[in-house]
């Protein structure tokens, strides 16, 4: 909800105003232009040839019938791709992929040929005309078995060796250690603490589920050797340059274009092995060769995320004020290492799991290990990480509370990082840059009437009625981030803005982020407008061409308004530095004697003395004093002193059928903050979106597999997606804690409501079985798991 | 994902014609919904296909079966199966002990038990349906089988089974089989009610 003072008349349609999206008119109308409406002349099809088991030798492969089929071009396997060097990839995470099956498959829907037709029809036949024998291996698909000692080798290329990219490997299917914090003087906490609580907690393999699948054309033009892709990319520019690396053709002729996407959510950062082969497809039939996802493909092998399997412990004092935290995760990456974290952080930023927390000591020890299941491990609506450590510690507070005896909202509050503490260094080493936490849990608790609730619970639990209050708190660390220690591939995590300003007034911003429904064209415009004085709807926003954007990381980690839109606001900020100089030499002043009054500089003293920006860009391309260059534009480079850390109070209340098992959420009440508020109406969208997302996760999502490795989550028969049926009213609200490093004080918000919704979902869950004694159970909270734990406790007689 | 089925079925027919139906590959294959024995490769190994419609999957399996072990005194053999679809999606095998004993009144009961793997699409897709199908196929190749050993008898009897052996459908019968998927679970839901 828009408050008055967010109301306001903004004569250029600035920061603070609730504007409809500018992208939205295409949107709604079906006129969006996604990968697969691109239709290039003489434009052929490539599909896969999937593995139908987890893991297995590959004896054979027969391509012959398939080559002999009307209409089949080519067929790729790894034999073809080897002269070339391609038929490895490097991932992300500093691990190598293969791009197809490369004599032995590793998990189940493993690319194993590529068949490249006429069209897609052609292909899919065809993908069933290539026969291929394998041998079957035993398969391990629980990360817990994954480091047991007759486990199977899954990557046999790396057998034997002890240094992974991240330091050592301790067991053949390890596949790095990370260490965060002081072990020993944890350790000598929880020794002598007067209280300790532990819980092995599990975050459920998740998949982020764009609504657009992953796809791309490859296009070679032999005659220039120039290679344009257009493809689903959350950071194209990222993707140009590993292109680039593995093809050898100069980055300069490299063109990578993402046109509308249609959802991103962490799904389509990495390089998948259809981009490859469709561009090796392009480079040998010199014709454009498109690859476009089946939901199937998209849910059982392009990158999942979560797979945490964490054991949390806290120690405490009798009032409830935390000591020490200690935390081990299992965290499963399937077959091949592709999670996308900045190249330093193998665990991405789960060393965030202190949470809102002024917690004094802490350990986190992070095992990577391989299993036969799909790669990935992305940060799926997520800051690298967040939402595992998010859930951990909201979790651990509940079982802390539990067993204390002191109610959920009451034991965070005597934890809380207080206003005074901030910018707060925490002892896992995050500076968190601003926070008002005890306000924002204040605000949520009245807002739902909290003493009210437990009061009603009461009275239920004593009629034996099942409800639940599901409190959580968080803090992100978002905008990703500081090149002193976030790259990818080498490259800092900077992102950029270019702004011209033409010589009627209106003007175009390039940035290096690429929006994939978040509303980039309209909130960038917003701060621009802000910034310049130009009305935002004459401030047209470019994204995703490699070609004539400035080079930036692209856009995930909420990083887009922390690191993009500062890029715009200080590109912006440079253009009036220089349009302040026009302006001055046009009134005969001194630059310092103007001074700026939302679209013109006035000079000070003398109010009737002005030159609006439309004036100073007319001037900007006319004949100007010596020392004065011609144009209106800038480029800004930004490299983010710190991250952002958006933080907000959640609750949640669920009825459950003590008969049935089925959650109802009666009430979800979302506090964010998320620092300067730059389109309201946008972040209530963001806000609904996450928290729908979040009730997936929480009540019914999961990639499930047998013991044989058969993915038996595959479609929407069986993988839970939540619709307009499923989703109940949400509330949002908010307190505004500007970040004090941002230009204008904004921290991102398209995340929270995801890391925040899972912990106040699930948390309600088991708070309506807390009086029983129960301190955990895992996600997803379906009706029958729940109905299970009814019956375990015999609540349903 | 594997399926595993014990299954008894009594037959009012001596244990040795029971025994000699069972022990012949090419009848007993034709007792199973949609199987046919394609070809003999070596002197107990065959080739033979199979086609399944699981939920939204329908597949074709073509592959091998060997008996791995016939005891004529018990009565008793065993066998693997293993094959794979012929787009390439889905693989299955299958490992079978059947035995014959003797029933009551100088009758006989066929004994199967049977653990069944799939992989690939049909388990990614029918997973939730697999066990009804499984258990439904064995169901009708029990009938079916019962039916091939009774028409070799003499009497009414035999001429009725000799009868329904002609009008075997022979493809699986979508519809009955899930008809007969519905009538087995409304069992095991009133089943389950009167034991608690």
């Amino acid at each position: 909800m828009a408050t008055p003072a967010e109301q306001v008349q903004d004569p250029v349609g600035g920061v603070g105003c609730s504007r409809k999206r500018k992208e939205d008119a295409r949107f709604i109308q079906g006129k969006g232009n996604y990968t697969d409406d691109l239709k290039l002349p003489g434009q052929v099809f490539g599909a896969f040839v999937r593995s139908p088991i987890a893991h297995g030798r590959v004896v054979s492969i027969n391509k012959e019938p398939a080559l002999a089929h009307p209409g089949v071009f080519a067929v790729l396997t790894a034999e073809d791709l080897k002269p070339l060097n391609l038929h490895w990839m490097p991932t992300l995470a500093g691990d190598t992929q293969m791009v197809l099956a490369d004599g032995k498959v590793c998990f189940q829907q493993q690319e194993v040929a590529f068949v490249i037709a006429e069209d897609r029809y052609v292909a899919a036949d065809a993908v069933e005309l290539v026969e291929v024998e394998y041998e079957e291996l035993p398969v391990i698909t629980d990360a817990r078995q994954a480091m047991s000692a007759d486990a199977p080798v899954i990557r046999e290329d790396l057998e034997g060796k002890t240094e992974g990219a991240h330091g050592e490997r301790v067991h053949h299917n390890h596949i790095f250690r990370w260490d965060v914090g002081d072990a020993a003087a944890t350790d000598k906490v929880f020794a002598s603490a007067p209280l300790t609580v532990s819980e092995d907690i599990s975050y459920q393999r998740v998949h982020p589920c764009p609504l657009e699948t992953c796809g791309c054309v490859s296009d070679f033009d032999k005659i220039k050797g120039e290679l344009t892709v257009y493809l689903t990319s959350q950071a194209p520019h990222v993707v140009r340059t590993v292109v680039s690396m593995l093809s050898g053709i100069p980055e300069s002729k490299v063109h990578v274009i993402a046109p509308d996407i249609g959802g991103g959510f962490g799904n389509k950062v990495g390089v998948y092995p259809g981009y490859v082969c469709a561009i090796v497809g392009s480079i040998v039939l010199g014709r454009p060769v498109k690859w476009i996802e089946t939901r199937v493909e998209n849910l059982a092998a392009t990158a999942f995320a979560r797979d945490y399997h964490m054991r949390g412990e806290l120690a405490a004092d009798e009032e409830g004020r935390v000591q020490a935290l200690r935390v081990h995760v299992l965290a499963d990456h399937g077959a091949f290492d592709a999670c996308a974290d900045p190249s330093k952080f193998p665990a991405g930023l789960f060393s965030i799991v202190t949470g809102s927390y002024d917690i004094p000591t802490a350990f986190a020890r992070v095992d990577g290990v391989y299993s036969n299941k799909a790669p990935g491990g992305v940060a799926y609506r997520c800051s690298f990480r967040v939402t595992e450590a998010s859930y951990l510690i909201e979790r651990m507070m509940d079982v802390l509370a539990q067993k204390l005896g002191i109610d959920p909202a009451e034991i965070r509050s005597r934890n809380f990082i207080r206003a005074e503490q901030f910018p707060y260094t925490s002892c896992l080493g995050w500076e968190y840059d601003s926070g008002d936490y005890h306000t924002a849990m204040q605000q949520a608790l009245e807002a739902v009437d909290y003493e009210g609730l437990r009061k009603e619970q009461a009275e239920k639990r004593a009629k034996g009625d099942l409800m639940g209050i599901g409190v959580a708190f968080f803090t992100e660390i978002v905008g990703a981030g500081p090149t002193k220690n976030c790259d990818i591939l080498g490259i800092g995590m900077v992102d950029s803005c270019e702004i011209r300003v033409h010589p009627t007034g209106s003007a175009i911003a390039r940035l290096g982020t690429k929006s994939q429904g978040q509303g980039h064209e309209t909130t960038y415009a917003q701060i621009i407008a802000t910034e310049l004085g130009i009305p935002s709807d004459d401030i047209q926003i470019e994204e995703g061409d490699t070609a004539t954007a400035p080079y930036g990381l692209g856009t995930y980690g909420s990083r887009s308004t922390p690191v993009g839109g500062a890029a715009a606001a200080r590109a912006a900020r440079k253009v009036k530095d220089k349009a302040r100089k026009i302006a001055a030499a046009m009134m005969e002043v001194s630059p310092a004697d103007l001074e700026w009054d939302v679209d013109r500089f006035v000079v000070k003293s003398l109010p009737d003395q002005s030159r609006t920006i439309k004036e100073i860009a007319l001037a900007a391309y006319q004949h100007l004093p010596e020392g004065l260059e011609q144009g209106l534009e800038a480029v800004e480079y930004y490299d983010p002193p710190n991250f952002t850390y958006p933080f907000g109070a959640y609750i949640c209340v669920v009825d459950i059928d003590r008969f049935t098992g089925e959650v109802k959420i009666r009430r979800f009440y979302a506090l964010d903050d998320c620092g300067t508020r730059i389109n309201p109406m946008i972040i209530e969208g963001q806000v609904h979106g996450g928290l729908t997302e979040s009730l997936g996760i929480a009540l019914g999502q999961e990639l499930a597999f047998d013991e044989d490795g058969n993915i038996l989550s595959a479609s929407f028969m069986d993988y839970f997606m939540p619709t307009a049926v499923e989703t109940p009213h949400w509330e949002t609200d908010f307190t505004v804690t500007p970040s004090p490093h941002h230009p204008i004080g904004a921290k991102g918000v398209g995340e929270s409501p995801n890391v925040g919704g899972v912990s106040a979902i699930s948390n309600a869950v088991i708070d309506a079985f807390a009086h029983q004694g129960v301190t955990h159970m895992q996600m997803p909270h379906t009706a029958y798991a729940v109905w299970k734990q009814i019956n375990a406790l015999g609540l349903n007689k | 994902m594997k399926v595993k089925l014990e299954k008894k079925h009594a037959i009012d027919a001596p244990p040795a014609a029971a025994w000699s139906v069972l022990r012949d590959l090419n009848v007993l294959a034709e007792c199973m919904p949609g199987a046919s024995i394609t070809g003999q490769t070596g002197d107990n190994e065959y080739t033979g296909k199979v086609s399944v419609k699981v939920g939204p999957v329908q597949s074709v399996f073509g592959g091998t079966i060997q008996v791995t072990g016939i005891d004529e005194s018990n009565y008793t053999m065993k066998l693997d199966a293993k094959g794979k679809d012929q787009s390439g999606t889905s693989n299955a095998s299958m490992q079978l002990t059947a035995s014959v004993q003797a029933g009551e009144g100088g009758g006989c009961e066929l004994v199967g038990n049977s653990e069944i793997k799939v992989m690939g699409k049909m388990a990614n897709f029918g997973g939730r349906m697999i066990d009804g199908v499984a258990d439904q196929l064995i169901s009708q190749f029990l009938a079916n089988f019962s039916d091939r050993v009774l028409a070799a008898g003499e009497g009414e009897a035999a001429a009725e089974a000799a009868q329904r052996v002609a009008e075997q459908p022979k493809e699986l019968n979508a519809l009955a089989l899930l008809w007969g998927m519905i009538i087995g679970f409304l069992r095991r839901l009133f089943g389950s009610k009167e034991s608690s």
